[in-house]
């Protein structure tokens, strides 16, 4: 296979001229199932094979994408590449020039304590109905239960022009449970994801009977729970919502790609801009978590990358194009969803660290506030606009957790509100998420709880 | 590049249906996909990369016993790859539980005409002229003002076909092409930026206009430099296809889609025939619109696409069906079965969701507003409740309207509300639709929402 590859790029070098050549190929399976109400709507199985060439010509890149191993395939792919680039480099004001990155060759397994593959289809319904019967098992007002799940197993390959020669294991394992609540004409909805690059063991270390009853707890609660008050308010976040304000509020912006496009951080490298208690993490390294990989889609190590510390804007998140712009070492962040995508800057698994409160001493210091406990959603702008949607929350009244809100969102400008995090929690919790950015990443992020003294949030009340 | 031509298609899935009976399907369904795109993109200010994506495979679905499976495989030379495919499927089917409602693979019925779909034009289309339409929207967003930067774009062509085949006896093919030109900008004075702004226009025929693309994304990113603050308070609000759009898919969207109501997860369960939004409210789904962008002889399960009335005049007349659905009711499916290409099982989606226009032109529109806002581009639409259609979203940047007149813009204004509270308030339709993914759409004048300013 590899050697297959690296004849392919040759062919770039030597028959189009391309400066530069990378292929990655990929084999992979997915087993996906879709429960309605406990009916299996289809158990689904997936095959594919695919690859990925992209090349540098006269500095444009070209990229092709063919569902083939087959060389015949492979060569005129390249050729399409080659011109490709060639005739979009024809406008080209600034040639795209790479950092420097390590040759590597290596051979990355995984050992999974539970092996997806190993697993049979029957299993994993069973799992899959487990869940649903904690859910709509957990009260009558429970209308409907929802339950995905998707497992991806296999190898990936990478092959440059460099002398990079990489094959990965790839695995994931993930569900979500969408859950209906109604009563007297109220309609309320939960959800839940949960994820794992380590195996099947998930599902020990996240019971679907808890999984299925939280998510259901949660929509039932929400059915006697009022509309917040639009407007400014204090506001303690919980871990999850934490973790989606620190990729949404702040990791998008510190993404190479959307810095240089014009993004607020672009100006501020190296400036104070949050309170001494905002320090934020990307991490890759973190052993079975969502967002986690030993090497990036460019062939480039992944690592534990500081963004900001103490308030101060440490670094940003590169791919190998944006590194050699900025000077600096790639930082492993670029990521393709498949063959049929180029690798763009992404988010691996982006955290808050903690620091020393207590949820009780967070929440004691506001007076008319709301706990926002967990999002549904959330949007960034490079203007530094974040928008974070939230499916469940709380008032907060002189220092007590009280009634339920719903349908809230918290939204602000990045710049002034990382100045506005005034406490910070001594809890951690991470959560799997999914990414999207014309491309679906699979991501961690999460945090401590903490206080922000001032967001806006919408509400109709 | 070379595509499969029909009768290959035609032939794979056949057989493919033919081999899944042998090996034991009680009921099977091949459903075939190509697509084949070819994009130039836009970075920055700059044309830096080109791609040619060729993606095409098979997708299986199998019943045994009233239970479903399926699988997909992308190795479509090798005959063995397919019967694994098959093998698969007849597998996941076994290992699956029986669904009582399960009432077989559609039937065959006569197609209609689906206009204006697919443009020879578009096939010929060569990298050179992708480059030359990108340069187009590149120079035309400069010249309106320095200030523009262009962030993000491109301009692509592509060609998508199908082929279906079910053991009821559907064998069907269709073919149509896409051509797109997008840009994304901000306008950049001083330490400040913009939101991002952003025009794009995708077309089933050669008829995408890049120019006027490249001078609207910079009209809007330059027009949104200077901004004012707004108070809080309940007003009127125009929203444009752009709000629309990841409004409505989020929220009334599923609630026309019958396995919502038949699954207690749709406000609309049991009112079909009654006053559910205002009496300006028009809305079909059109799945043979000419030149629309989901425009096809067929949905994902072979079934006819077809006109569609679901609320006239403010009464809700129907749900969107697929099969399974419709089987369930004892209905027809209303061919609304969507696939994601090869990888997926068919699920009701939309098809060309057209808010039908009123009379009035959108200048007309803003001069009757004394004071409101003017809606583009929303932030976190998606994080809607997707059953009761409440929203709380974030417009941005946003214009306000003062005395008939786009007054300035401004920016992170919240918006919070219901999208079935909202359709009861619509007082005004635009007549100057245009097509925006699922959607066509009008602008539409909406009373009484809660603006949540700084």
């Amino acid at each position: 296979m590899e050697d297959i590859l690296t004849n392919i790029n040759e062919v770039a070098v030597h028959k189009f001229g391309a400066k530069y050549a990378e292929i990655r190929a990929q084999k992979l399976y997915k087993t996906m199932l879709t429960l309605k109400e406990g009916r299996v709507e289809a158990a689904k199985q997936g095959i594919e094979d695919g690859v990925a060439l992209r090349v540098l010509v006269n500095g444009a890149w070209g990229f092709a994408s063919v569902g083939s191993l087959n060389p015949e395939t492979l060569k005129s792919a390249v050729s399409e590449a080659c011109k490709m680039a060639k005739t979009a480099s024809s406008r080209l004001k600034t040639p795209i020039k790479l950092a420097k990155s390590k040759t590597v060759k290596d051979r990355v397994r995984i050992k999974p304590r539970k092996n997806p593959s190993k697993i049979s289809i029957e299993d994993k319904i069973s799992t899959a109905l487990s869940l649903n019967k904690a859910a709509l098992g957990y009260d009558k007002r429970v209308r409907s239960c929802t339950i995905d799940y998707l497992d991806v197993a296999g190898s990936s390959y990478f092959v440059n022009t460099e002398g990079t020669r990489i094959e990965q294991d790839k695995l994931y394992v993930w569900s979500r449970t969408n859950v209906v609540a109604a009563s007297q004409g109220v309609f309320t909805f939960s959800r839940e994801e949960i994820g794992s690059t380590a195996g099947y063991e998930l599902f020990d270390v996240k019971p679907p009977e808890i999984v299925g009853k939280t998510v259901a707890k949660r929509a039932v609660r929400q059915l006697e729970a009022k509309s917040p008050k639009g407007g400014k308010s204090p506001v303690v976040l919980g871990p999850k919502v934490v973790g989606v304000f620190v990729h949404e509020a702040f990791g998008h912006l510190a993404e190479a790609d959307l810095a240089l496009s014009g993004g607020v951080l672009m100006n501020n490298l190296g400036k104070k801009i949050g309170s001494d208690l905002v320090t934020f993490y990307d991490d890759g390294t973190i052993e079975g978590a969502f967002g986690s990989f030993k090497y990036d889609d460019e062939g480039v190590q992944t690592k534990r990358t500081l963004l900001i510390k103490d308030g101060v804007v440490i670094g940003l998140m590169h791919s190998r194009e944006t590194a050699q712009k900025f000077g600096v070492e790639p930082t492993g962040n670029a990521r393709a969803e498949d063959f049929r995508a180029e690798p763009i800057i992404r988010m691996r698994n982006t955290f808050m660290a903690p620091r020393d409160h207590s949820l009780e001493e967070l929440v004691e210091g506001v007076r008319s506030g709301y706990y926002l406990k967990n999002f549904r959603g959330g949007q960034a702008n490079l203007d530094g606009t974040f928008q974070v949607g939230i499916q469940e929350a709380y008032e907060i009244t002189n220092g007590e957790i009280g009634n339920p809100v719903r349908n809230a969102s918290i939204s602000g400008s990045t710049l002034e509100t990382l100045l506005k995090v005034d406490a910070v929690g001594k809890d951690f919790e991470l959560s799997s998420g999914r990414c999207g950015k014309g491309q679906t990443a699979f991501i961690g992020d999460g945090g401590p709880h903490i206080r922000v003294n001032e967001v806006i949030v919408g509400g109709n009340a | 590049m070379v595509m499969l031509d029909k009768d290959q298609m035609l032939h794979l899935a056949e057989k493919t249906v033919n081999i899944a009976l042998k090996k034991g399907a009680a009921e099977a369904e091949a459903y075939v996909y190509e697509g084949q795109a070819a994009n130039v993109g836009i970075e920055r200010g700059q044309i830096a990369k080109s791609n040619r994506i060729i993606d095409r495979g098979l997708g299986v679905r199998i019943a045994v016993n009233k239970a479903v499976g399926f699988a997909y495989t992308n190795i479509l030379k090798q005959q063995d790859a397919v019967e694994e495919a098959i093998l698969k499927s007849l597998g996941a089917a076994r290992a699956s539980k029986s669904d009582p409602d399960w009432n077989g693979f559609p039937e065959k019925k006569p197609y209609g005409d689906a206009e204006k779909n697919y443009d020879r034009k578009i096939l010929k289309i060569h990298s050179e002229d992708l480059v030359e339409f990108a340069s187009r929207m590149l120079d035309a967003a400069v010249n309106v003002n320095k200030r523009v930067f262009p962030i993000e774009g491109g301009a692509g062509a592509a060609y998508l076909s199908s082929a279906v085949a079910n053991s009821n006896g559907i064998v069907a093919f269709d073919r149509g092409t896409i051509m797109e030109c997008s840009l994304a900008t901000v306008a950049k004075e001083k330490n400040r930026v913009t939101p991002v702004c952003f025009e794009f226009g995708a077309e089933r025929a050669y008829t995408v206009d890049p120019d006027w693309i490249g001078k609207e994304a910079a009209r809007l990113a330059v027009s949104a430099l200077k901004t004012k603050r707004i108070k809080t308070e309940t007003t009127k609000l125009i929203l444009t296809p752009f709000a629309l759009q990841g409004l409505l898919h989020f929220t009334l969207i599923n609630a026309v889609k019958a396995d919502n109501v038949q699954r207690n997860q749709s406000r609309f369960k049991g009112r079909i025939g009654e006053k559910v939004a205002s009496e300006h409210v028009s809305i079909y789904d059109d799945g043979l619109f000419p030149g629309g962008l989901r425009t096809w002889a067929f949905d994902g399960e072979g079934v006819p696409q077809q006109k569609t009335a679901l609320i006239e005049k403010g009464v809700l007349r129907s749900f969107l069906y697929d099969n399974y659905a419709a089987k369930k009711e004892g209905l027809e499916s209303t061919g609304n079965a969507s696939r994601a290409g090869y990888l997926s099982t068919p699920n009701i989606e939309a098809t060309n969701f057209h808010i039908t226009i009123g009379n009035k032109t959108p200048d007309e529109l803003v001069s009757e507003v004394d004071d409101g806002l003017l809606i583009y581009y929303l932030q976190g639409a998606h994080s809607s409740n997707p059953v009761s259609g409440d929203f709380s979203v974030v417009a941005t940047p946003a214009w306000k309207i003062r005395k008939g007149e786009i007054a300035y813009a401004t920016r992170g204004v919240m918006l919070a509300g219901n999208i079935f509270e909202a359709l009861k308030n619509v007082s005004v339709v635009a007549n100057n639709e245009r097509k925006m993914g699922q959607l066509i759409a009008p602008w539409v004048l909406v009373e009484n929402v809660r603006v949540i300013g700084k």
